[in-house]
């Protein structure tokens, strides 16, 4: 197993209070394979994936990468990168496109070159010459683009996708997971995704674990998934609660 | 009679660029019924929604053969009759809680500011009254909200905050500007449900502009699906699974399904005559 998540909790601390936003959830994500988080808006998804980038307080468990515990370090942000949710607000307004994918190769000390950024574009879809461009003069979508290709630039194995594609329109949805699944397909990817869209995560994933309240519900596979063949209830009203996304019979 | 007609609706916008023309010729009718408006961003949707309450600026031009709210002519009006009509005829629920909501007030002083001032009520029959409002959009524990600012509350609960802002004058016909695309398949539940309960106990008319086309399908009496400014289908929302227009068609068909395939998804073929 490449990712393995133990016993994780997180607690943040809110007004002098403890809020336990993960409590002790564990699942394991195999090399080259797709995992979803599924759950509504505060059971926790998120916060996992900020944990595991060492963007939320770790109370307690421990999450191993290939075996080891991790640690984050410069090390670390070469095997794994996330892409956030809202394009508008993860790439900086005031970078052009070609800063922003620079950005990464400068801080690793890395060869910076004009060839290796248009590839990056290419690689995404993108027309070289957006290198020249600032975010506000693409639309929402180029901009997830822009977000995928930044995470690539280090060429990690790992990418946390955290609701890659709610901000966007359906047709721009299915662009985006298209090449989420080409990129993944092409350079052998392990993806951890979060979505509250289960045909989303039905789509693009091969386990999905149900979260609630923090708590980690049900893990199923995608086949349970598809035919609804789940055993608890908060999982079983998620599935009725999305009946309009199931296949036409 | 309807409530609301509308004909020949067109918004441009100047640019250095040259003239853009976000609306291009749309009419319809509404009567005390839901209507759904569907489409991608930029497909002028949105942009209806504001030409009804005359919220472009300038450099914006509102054009329209005819548009009428209940015997009042929208184009004619002056500004005054304008703002008696928003929020006690029509209001609109925006798309984002987050930036619709003002982040330096409390969400109590936002609800009953317009009590105060609109309807000279006292503080306390304004505290009340918005009370009851965050009761109606079924909010657990409404004084600790009232209390709050809105960067204390959930997407959910800010949502359903201004659900119950625009509610409170008892408009006869809200449009409601993707209202529920921020939140989550259970939270959008609910919200729906507090939506209908309202326009059907208070026989308003209902605008719902959204970009997901299942959940109008499942929601809305009739829907106009928006195509580059222009209405490029109109049908019952029984019968919008079944839609016959190509754009329609590639709008469901992009949709990802439980148990689908796993190949490629169909990507949205656009031909330049939809746009007429």
């Amino acid at each position: 197993m490449l990712i393995e998540i133990e016993n994780l909790s997180v607690t943040f601390t809110a007004q002098g209070k403890p809020l336990r936003a993960v409590q002790e959830v564990s699942f394991a994500v195999a090399a080259k394979s797709a995992f979803g988080l599924v759950g509504e808006s505060g059971s926790g998804k998120s916060t996992i994936l900020r944990a595991i980038c060492g963007l939320a307080p770790i109370s307690g468990g421990s999450i191993r990468i290939a075996g080891e515990t991790i640690r984050h370090d410069r090390a670390f942000s070469r095997q794994v990168q996330m892409v956030f949710q809202d394009p508008y607000a993860s790439l900086h307004p005031r970078h052009s496109i070609d800063r922003t994918l620079s950005e990464p190769l400068a801080i690793h000390g890395l060869p910076l070159s004009e060839s290796r950024i248009q590839q990056a574009l290419t690689d995404v879809g993108l027309p070289a010459n957006f290198r020249f461009r600032y975010p506000h003069q693409l639309s929402g979508g180029q901009r997830q683009r822009v977000a995928i290709a930044r995470a690539l630039m280090l060429e990690p194995k790992i990418l946390l996708l955290d609701e890659p594609t709610s901000a966007l329109d359906a047709s721009v949805q299915a662009e985006t997971l298209n090449l989420l699944s080409r990129l993944r397909a092409e350079r052998g990817l392990t993806f951890l995704m979060v979505s509250h869209d289960l045909a989303v995560i039905d789509h693009m994933c091969d386990r999905i674990l149900v979260m609630q309240h923090g708590r980690s519900v049900e893990s199923l596979s995608r086949q349970a998934l598809a035919s609804g063949q789940m055993t608890t209830a908060y999982a079983r009203s998620l599935f009725a609660a999305s009946a309009d996304r199931m296949l036409p019979p | 009679m309807s409530l609301l007609s509308v004909k020949n609706l067109r918004v441009s916008f100047d640019t250095e660029t040259g003239r853009v023309e976000a609306v291009r010729g749309v009419s319809f009718s509404l009567g005390r019924e839901r209507l759904g408006i569907v489409g991608e961003s930029g497909s002028g949707k949105t942009m209806t929604g504001r030409a009804l309450l005359r919220l472009i600026r300038p450099p914006g031009q509102i054009a329209a053969d005819e548009m009428r709210f209940d015997g009042i002519d929208l184009l004619q009006a002056s500004e005054k009759t304008m703002r008696s009509l928003r929020g006690p005829r029509i209001s609109m629920v925006m798309q984002d809680p987050k930036y619709s909501l003002n982040p330096v007030m409390r969400v109590g002083a936002q609800l009953t500011e317009g009590l105060r001032l609109r309807d000279r009520l006292s503080k306390p029959a304004a505290y009340a009254k918005a009370l009851e409002a965050l009761i109606a959009v079924q909010i657990r524990d409404p004084e600790r909200v009232m209390q709050a600012y809105p960067h204390e509350l959930s997407g959910g609960m800010g949502q359903r905050v201004m659900i119950a802002m625009m509610l409170i004058p008892n408009p006869d016909l809200l449009i409601a500007d993707e209202p529920t695309s921020a939140l989550d398949v259970t939270v959008q539940a609910e919200v729906l449900k507090i939506l209908d309960d309202l326009v059907r106990a208070r026989g308003m008319g209902l605008i719902f502009i959204s970009h997901d086309l299942r959940l109008v399908a499942r929601f809305c009496d009739r829907v106009l699906v928006m195509y580059k400014g222009k209405i490029v289908e109109e049908l019952a929302a029984k019968d919008l699974l079944q839609a016959k227009h190509p754009y329609t068609q590639g709008l469901l068909n992009c949709l990802p399904r439980i148990g689908g395939p796993r190949s490629m998804l169909p990507s949205l073929e656009r031909d330049a005559s939809w746009a007429g």
